[in-house]
């Protein structure tokens, strides 16, 4: 599904990413856990596309196309989702119209027909309980007056809306309470099959008791240090980062 | 051209001193200058007319006077009347990094710094700048040194006498990481005619602390303005107060021409009887990552008219500059006026840019709650219009100062009669 | 992110065509022979001569205006031609089907099916092209209602009183120089009016359009609502694109008697301009409405088009509880300059008005709100609120606000409000992340952007305004 080579990546003339390298086969759930400042988010926006974040050095491959020659829209209908860690807000644009106008562009990519008004609020109706958001969220614009949690919420209703092949979710537990979590959780579980893959960005355990993963990566001085299974996330969650100075032979700032 | 600008031209022509190089360009910009009138765009609704035939003594009054002091604050007190400075200033006290002197005897060095920022701030001033430019004679310069922290607060009183005419200029550079504090007062009995003018440089990282108290008699005729140059990561925190008269113009300029720069403007003015009162403020944001705040108050009872202008203009490079302005206007009485307008010219757009003016009078509902706690109407008028003001009075930096505005403030406002 | 939206835009402005159509047009110049030739064409009445020739004296009297934000070469008015009207309206049809079909063709291809709109829209349309009024549809029906909608050149003729009665009566001669020049030459334009207590039928509607070179187009409107009546008022707007520039100064009055209610929407796409700013129409505008006692005036307006826009449609809040609106989208790109507001003139009590002005800059065009809110001495209790709100896209335009409060009142309360933005490098980076490329992003932004204005626009106009700003924002994204 998705191969990084060497990837190097600067932003604003800082590098961040130093030559990272990541394989994510189809069906599985990554986590990506690190300190502060590793590089967790750029690698976010490197593989959507944002301006601004220039690959330096480096291969990423997406579903056997080179991701980095798409256009950011043409990568995500080809099936890259970022659930971003802060949401922004589009006043005067509802939900509603946003949601139809972005579930038929991936149709369209797809070559499927789009749906009709009924079809895409049947579904929206069924996406937005299973985040638990009141229907009336759709009329109001995107984003706009949500609290921390709704928004994250509106994110993975907007995935299981537009049903990406890879899902990589930014910090979608910071700030939120133990209900929200498990929603975000339950929202991201419920996607989970053979052909859809996920990147956990994270910088707690927690969320990673909700949602069990094959993989757990440190991203650390815009690398992966080290790779493990979930139990690697239970040894950060006791020990934290530190641990890692003595397995590796590099200083991490924490 | 009007006996009294007339009078003008002829008196700048001939005046001759060490800083005529200085006046020639507004010496001949007053030549081509057209007289406003009610059609021209920044003189709409103030009339000129009671100028034209004005006949004033141009030499300063022997009158004594006493300055009185600032309760719990130091000042350094620089007195002037009708644009004489009666101030010794090789008796003053300064402290290190102080230097206060006349432009005409300023050393050198002095000389030359001062010189290269006469009038460079806004070069397209209106005429009773150039006027200034042309007839002010005792020229002070204030000079802060790079980093030095002046404490006591600057006092400069310009008092003008009934029947005068006089025309006063003040020049002020903070060098680098410097900080100090000025106050201007500018007062004054009978029918008398001032312009007041005063450029400040506000160098790297410096910080200036800046009050402008505009108290003049009734039957003032006044003109003046503050012009600021701010430098990159300068610090700007000004305060104008001002009572109105019958004729008073004041035009604020703020430059940012150096990036970071921090600007907080705060105006009040509270007018009664006939008096008038027009602010003009030019903010310009040249430079990006500039920050403005600026919030005018406005206070209209009897036959007051307040006019205020007040333009922003983001230019092309300013990119993340964050500019507001708020003015808010009660109008009293029925024959009182307000005109107002806020301005906004930008050509960058990553900025964040606002303004707002409302008009209206003190809301009923208001007065009625405090009315139903025991408070006679008259008195509840007179606090929501205090509080109306102190929202801003309580921003000023030092209490002292604040308490000694409310002194000045307090009285008038409960002189407004509201009819 | 900013070269993206910076592209200037490279569609080809659509009703940029010019007909082939056989004309009859004035030689270029001024004077008051060419006021008697026109009077005299119209077959006018001799007051209505004696009033053109009066403004036209007014007008040699006055300067052109030079305080707006644009700036524009001096417009030489010896050079332009003050009347064309196509040859085959010599004999002036009875319905569509003794129009030129030619002329129908031009219409069709604006999008403008007069015989689809006659028998389903159902909306009365008069068609001006160049100087003349081609035909004004369903007259008969709207007769029997007691409406009268016909060309004011035979208004004048057939209803010399209201004529006389109203017209200047909002927009005096001397108001200004634009108008004063209106008030002499102007050819033709729509007059409306509605009976007592009745609720026109059918939405009023009228097509200018420019298509003769060097001439200026003088329209002048005039729409009386008497007592209790009820208007809705549609007018559309298109020209060819020319190199030269073209003059379009019109005159617009309307009149709302006690309790009456007049809604003017105006969709106006004139040519803007080629992208190096050469051409395009000078669209120089003065509307004014009148509102006596529990009268409502309603403006709004989507302007995409002119090189250069100078117009305030405006409210005279006469009547005590009279209420005044105006809701405008303005969009300007490539080299184009607005300078376009509202005033709001409040003089009788408990009078409210309402001003919703939204901006959108791209290219390196320059868009400024200018508008006046006035509280007379007599406006007890009269309310007025005022949004303003501009969106830059790119950074080499520019977005203006110069609102002139004036308030003689203390019962009255003003509450004036601007801000400035533009879209986000967030907002389009989330937009393209969820499959839409920029283009479309910008353009549903945008629309989002002036959903307060367009839904105070009536249907048919609210579907083409959106569409219009979707195709004048092609291109601006690359």
């Amino acid at each position: 599904m998705l191969t990084i080579k060497n990837l190097h990546a600067r932003v604003e003339q800082i590098q961040i990413l130093n030559g990272l390298d990541l394989i994510i086969n189809p069906g599985e759930v990554h986590a990506i856990m690190g300190p502060n400042g590793a590089g967790k988010s750029t690698l976010g926006y490197v593989l959507s596309g944002r301006e601004g974040y220039d690959v330096t050095e480096g291969e990423v491959h997406f579903k056997d196309e080179n991701l980095l020659a798409l256009d950011i829209e043409q990568r995500a209908r080809h099936g890259l989702f970022l659930a971003f860690q802060y949401p922004v807000e589009i006043p005067g644009v509802s939900n509603m119209e946003f949601l139809k106008e972005s579930v038929n562009a991936m149709r369209l990519h797809r070559r499927q027909e789009p749906l009709s008004a009924s079809d895409f609020l049947k579904a929206a109706k069924t996406a937005c309980q299973q985040v638990q958001l009141p229907l009336d969220f759709l009329k109001r614009g995107v984003n706009e007056g949500f609290s921390g949690g709704e928004k994250k919420r509106n994110e993975i209703m907007q995935m299981i809306l537009l049903e990406p092949s890879l899902c990589i979710l930014d910090e979608s537990d910071s700030g939120l309470d133990v209900d929200a979590l498990q929603v975000v959780a339950n929202g991201v579980n419920s996607q989970r099959n053979a052909t859809r893959s996920f990147v956990i960005i994270t910088h707690y355990q927690r969320l990673l008791d909700y949602i069990q993963p094959d993989f757990v990566h440190i991203l650390a001085n815009g690398k992966i240090v080290k790779s493990g299974t979930a139990a690697l996330a239970q040894q950060i969650e006791k020990e934290g980062y530190a641990f890692l100075n003595t397995a590796t032979s590099l200083e991490i700032k924490a | 051209m009007n006996p009294w600008f007339q009078g003008v031209v002829a008196r700048a022509e001939a005046k001759s001193d060490s800083l005529s190089p200085l006046r020639q360009g507004a010496v001949h910009s007053l030549k081509e200058t057209t007289w406003p009138g009610r059609r021209t765009e920044h003189w709409k609704y103030t009339s000129l007319s009671v100028l034209e035939n004005l006949e004033l003594v141009h030499t300063p009054s022997n009158q004594e006077l006493t300055v009185a002091a600032i309760e719990n604050v130091q000042t350094i007190d620089l007195l002037f009347v009708d644009g004489k400075l009666r101030t010794d200033l090789t008796a003053l006290q300064l402290p290190a990094g102080l230097t206060i002197s006349l432009l005409d005897k300023a050393d050198g060095l002095q000389y030359v710094i001062a010189t290269s920022f006469f009038s460079q701030i806004k070069p397209k001033r209106h005429l009773f700048g150039l006027v200034n430019d042309a007839l002010a004679n005792d020229i002070l310069f204030i000079s802060v040194a790079s980093k030095s922290i002046i404490k006591p607060l600057i006092r400069i009183i310009s008092h003008h006498s009934a029947g005068h005419e006089a025309h006063q200029r003040v020049l002020v550079r903070v060098q680098q990481a410097a900080s100090v504090k000025i106050i201007e007062q500018i007062e004054g009995q009978g029918q008398h005619l001032s312009t007041n003018f005063t450029e400040f440089e506000v160098s790297e990282h410096a910080n200036l602390e800046h009050y402008r108290l505009i108290q003049p008699s009734a039957e003032a005729l006044h003109f003046g303005g503050n012009h600021f140059c701010l430098h990159q990561h300068a610090v700007l925190n000004s305060t104008l107060l001002g009572f109105g008269s019958v004729l008073s113009r004041t035009d604020i300029d703020i430059l940012h021409n150096g990036e970071h720069a921090n600007a907080k403007l705060n105006a009040i003015s509270v007018l009664g009887d006939s008096a008038h009162f027009d602010l003009h403020s030019n903010v310009e944001h040249i430079k990006a990552h500039g920050k403005t705040t600026e919030q005018v108050r406005v206070i209209v009872g009897d036959k007051a008219n307040a006019v205020f202008n007040g333009r922003i203009h983001i230019h092309p490079k300013a990119q993340k500059t964050q500019a507001a302005l708020h003015n808010r206007n009660l109008l009293l009485s029925r024959r009182g006026q307000v005109n107002t307008k806020p301005e906004l010219e930008i050509y960058a757009d990553d900025v964040q840019c606002a303004h707002g003016a409302t008009v209206a009078e003190i809301e009923e509902d208001a007065l009625n709650y405090l009315q139903t706690r025991g408070i006679a109407r008259d008195q509840a008028l007179v606090m929501l219009n205090v509080g109306f003001i102190q929202e801003l009075i309580n921003q000023l930096p030092d209490p002292h100062l604040a308490q000694w505005l409310n002194q000045g403030l307090l009285p008038r406002l409960k002189e407004i009669a509201i009819t | 992110m900013t070269q993206q939206l910076e592209q200037a835009l490279a569609r080809q402005y659509e009703a940029g065509f010019v007909s082939d159509i056989a004309s009859d047009t004035f030689v270029a110049g001024l004077n008051e022979e060419v006021i008697r030739r026109i009077s005299a064409i119209k077959e006018e009445p001799e007051w209505m001569l004696e009033w053109r020739l009066r403004a036209y004296e007014n007008w040699l009297k006055m300067e052109e205006p030079d305080w707006a934000h644009v700036s524009y070469p001096k417009i030489d008015f010896q050079a332009i031609s003050y009347f064309s009207a196509p040859k085959s309206m010599k004999d002036k049809p009875k319905s569509l089907a003794e129009v030129d079909p030619e002329l129908l063709r031009v219409y069709e291809k604006l999008g403008i099916p007069l015989y689809e709109q006659e028998v389903l829209a159902g909306v009365a349309v008069d068609v001006v092209f160049d100087s003349v009024s081609v035909v004004t549809t369903f007259r008969e029906k709207l007769k029997e209602a007691g409406v009268i909608f016909c060309p004011i050149s035979e208004a004048i003729k057939d209803y010399p009183e209201l004529v006389k009665k109203y017209l200047g009566a909002v927009v005096p001669r001397s108001d200004n120089y634009f108008a004063a020049l209106n008030s002499a030459v102007f050819t033709d334009g729509s007059f409306v009016y509605i009976p007592k207590g009745v609720r026109c039928p059918m939405e009023l509607s009228t097509y200018f359009r420019i298509n003769e070179q060097n001439t200026g187009q003088f329209e002048r409107t005039l729409i009386i609502a008497d007592e209790g009546s009820y208007v809705s008022y549609l007018e559309g707007c298109t020209a060819p694109q020319r190199d030269e520039n073209q003059l379009h100064a019109a005159v617009v009055e309307l009149v709302a008697l006690d309790n009456a209610q007049i809604k003017y929407s105006t969709v106006q796409n004139w040519y803007p301009g080629d992208e190096n700013g050469i051409g395009g129409i000078y669209n120089f505008v003065t509307k004014r409405g009148l509102c006596q006692t529990n009268a409502k005036i309603s403006w709004t307006q989507v302007e995409t088009g002119s090189a250069i826009t100078w117009k305030y449609p405006s409210c005279v809040l006469k009547g005590d509880n009279s209420v005044g609106e105006f809701y405008s989208v303005a969009l300007t790109r490539g080299h184009q300059q607005a300078d376009t507001g509202s005033k709001m003139i409040h003089l009788g009590k408990n009078t409210k008005s309402t001003i919703i002005s939204k901006g959108i800059s791209a290219g390196q065009s320059n868009n400024a709100y200018r508008g006046l809110v006035h509280m007379g001495p007599k406006a007890d209790g009269a309310r007025n609120f005022t949004q303003r709100d501009s969106l830059l896209i790119g950074d080499r335009c520019g977005a203006h606000t110069f609102p002139y409060i004036e308030s003689r009142n203390p019962g009255a309360k003003v509450e004036h409000e601007a801000t400035t933005s533009k879209v986000s490098d967030e907002q389009l980076f989330l937009c393209q992340q969820r499959g839409l490329d920029a283009e479309k992003a910008i353009s549903m932004i945008v629309n989002g952007f002036c959903k307060a204005v367009f839904k105070e626009l009536p249907m048919e106009f609210a579907v083409e305004a959106g569409k219009l700003l979707e195709i004048s924002l092609e291109g601006s994204v690359g």
